[in-house]
């Protein structure tokens, strides 16, 4: 634990202004294009019909840590693409100050990561369309096109994995009602985690 | 320049000096304002964090993207613990993300009562975790610490005045003072009555609850006369209408930092 503690996380952005307006619940998922790091094309518009998660992440994010040295974020990718949703993990950054493609790849092999597709949003257009405010910051979009929750990934705002099992997984009840044809009770949550670096 | 600071303080830490430990980006001790305790008296002791510079750590509302200070208590038996008080903190932003907590130096007071019985040495331990951040990373801290003291009269520690000082900086209620928070179409209205002696001009408003004020834009008061009023945006991520708030007001023309609570009656 301490150890890991001892590691960096690159984070907070730098960007002043950005009262960006904040994707609702409701609202159409802004469309975006990204290349993944193995280099491929991806954009949203070719998963119309399915549900999507976004997971924004940074592996050096203690918040994010909390997530993956278990194994917990893994485990949801894996079970939920395994039902046919589509699990985009998004790192926002400037060129040159946050992984490269390459490097991206590496961390997340290293991790075990199941997601669909690692993408890099440079210069962080795509997360200021969604307002992605923090290391984790989920965002779940139904198969008709919209965000169907947005927020923190549970209600431990903390960066302890002994909290996961006890903690309210709000990706897990939306995808769970959407899979199930369901209301999405909880559409909204406060996002916690290391700042998003724009 | 270093290495003599170092030395000297080493010097002065003398043989009471006992190494915080360090994780992360601060390094921590827990400190005890008596050398002894006695069974049933309240003794007041302090989390202490040293922060590297450049960095900060959080209050009990971090704003957004931090975490509070945790300190989980392990005493002998029979002993109590009150509430981790906090100082008033200063605001900063994080990247773009607004928040409040410390930098440099902090002591978090605690009174802990021992228990009615009992006597001889005891070892008062605390499980501390925290978060640091500046604005390209974020890292967090843990330690376990430990303090032995003995049964007895005992003598006010060096460390006394230092804790002293911080619970001087620890927003108190006080007799007179009142707040009320009404809710209109999204927007909260703060008002706080002072007794007339009391002047919040100049004062710094800082919500201590989390996620009930948006801390995008500093809180402005404005004054009739015993009363002061402030309109706010509710906190995006605000779950439900407004219950409970507490309010801090620090600076300017008070003297002292003063607490304001309200809940909305039942």
């Amino acid at each position: 634990m301490k150890m890991k503690s001892l590691m960096g996380c690159l984070a907070a952005g730098f960007v002043a202004l950005s009262s960006a307006l904040a994707v609702e619940p409701g609202d159409t998922a802004p469309a975006f294009t990204l290349t993944s790091v193995k280099g491929e094309s991806v954009s949203l518009a070719d998963y119309a019909g399915k549900i999507v998660v976004l997971e924004w992440t940074n592996h050096d994010c203690p918040f994010v840590k909390k997530f993956y040295s278990g194994g917990d974020m893994q485990k949801l990718q894996e079970t939920y693409t395994g039902k046919g949703v589509v699990w985009l993990t998004i790192q926002t950054g400037q060129e040159g100050k946050f992984p490269t493609a390459e490097k991206l790849a590496e961390l997340t092999e290293k991790a075990g990561g199941k997601a669909t597709a690692v993408l890099r949003d440079v210069g962080g257009a795509v997360g200021k369309s969604y307002d992605a405010k923090t290391t984790p910051h989920m965002f779940v979009i139904g198969k008709d096109g919209k965000v169907a929750y947005a927020g923190g990934i549970d209600d431990k705002k903390d960066t302890n994995p002994e909290s996961i099992p006890g903690a309210k997984n709000f990706v897990v009840a939306a995808l769970d009602a959407l899979l199930a044809g369901k209301a999405v009770e909880v559409t909204k949550a406060e996002p916690y985690g290391c700042g998003v670096k724009y | 320049m270093q290495k003599t600071a170092a030395i000297l303080a080493m010097m002065l830490g003398g043989g009471l000096c006992l190494a915080g430990e360090r994780s992360g980006k601060a390094e921590v001790d827990l400190i005890s304002s008596a050398s002894a305790y006695q069974a049933g008296h309240p003794l007041m002791v302090g989390v202490r964090m040293k922060i590297d510079p450049g960095w900060h750590t959080y209050w009990t509302n971090p704003g957004e993207g931090g975490m509070p200070i945790s300190v989980k208590w392990k005493l002998p038996e029979g002993w109590e613990a009150g509430p981790v008080l906090h100082p008033v903190p200063i605001s900063f932003k994080t990247g773009d993300l607004p928040g409040y907590g410390y930098e440099g130096q902090v002591i978090l007071p605690v009174f802990l009562t021992p228990g009615p019985e009992g006597g001889g040495k005891v070892s008062l331990a605390a499980e501390v975790a925290w978060l640091t951040c500046d604005d390209s990373a974020c890292v967090p801290g843990d330690a376990t610490l430990s303090l032995d003291l003995d049964a007895g009269a005992g003598e006010p520690t060096p460390e006394a005045v230092e804790i002293e000082a911080a619970l001087d900086r620890v927003p108190q209620p006080m007799d007179g003072a009142s707040l009320v928070v009404k809710e209109e179409a999204g927007k909260l209205l703060l008002t706080a009555r002072l007794p007339a002696e009391l002047d919040a001009s100049g004062a710094s408003w800082m919500p201590a609850t989390p996620s009930v004020v948006d801390l995008a834009e500093p809180i402005q008061a404005v004054r009739d006369g015993d009363s002061w009023t402030a309109t706010v945006k509710k906190h995006e991520y605000a779950s439900g209408p407004a219950t409970a708030l507490e309010l801090v007001l620090s600076g300017g023309k008070l003297q002292a930092p003063l607490l304001l609570s309200w809940e909305k009656d039942p």
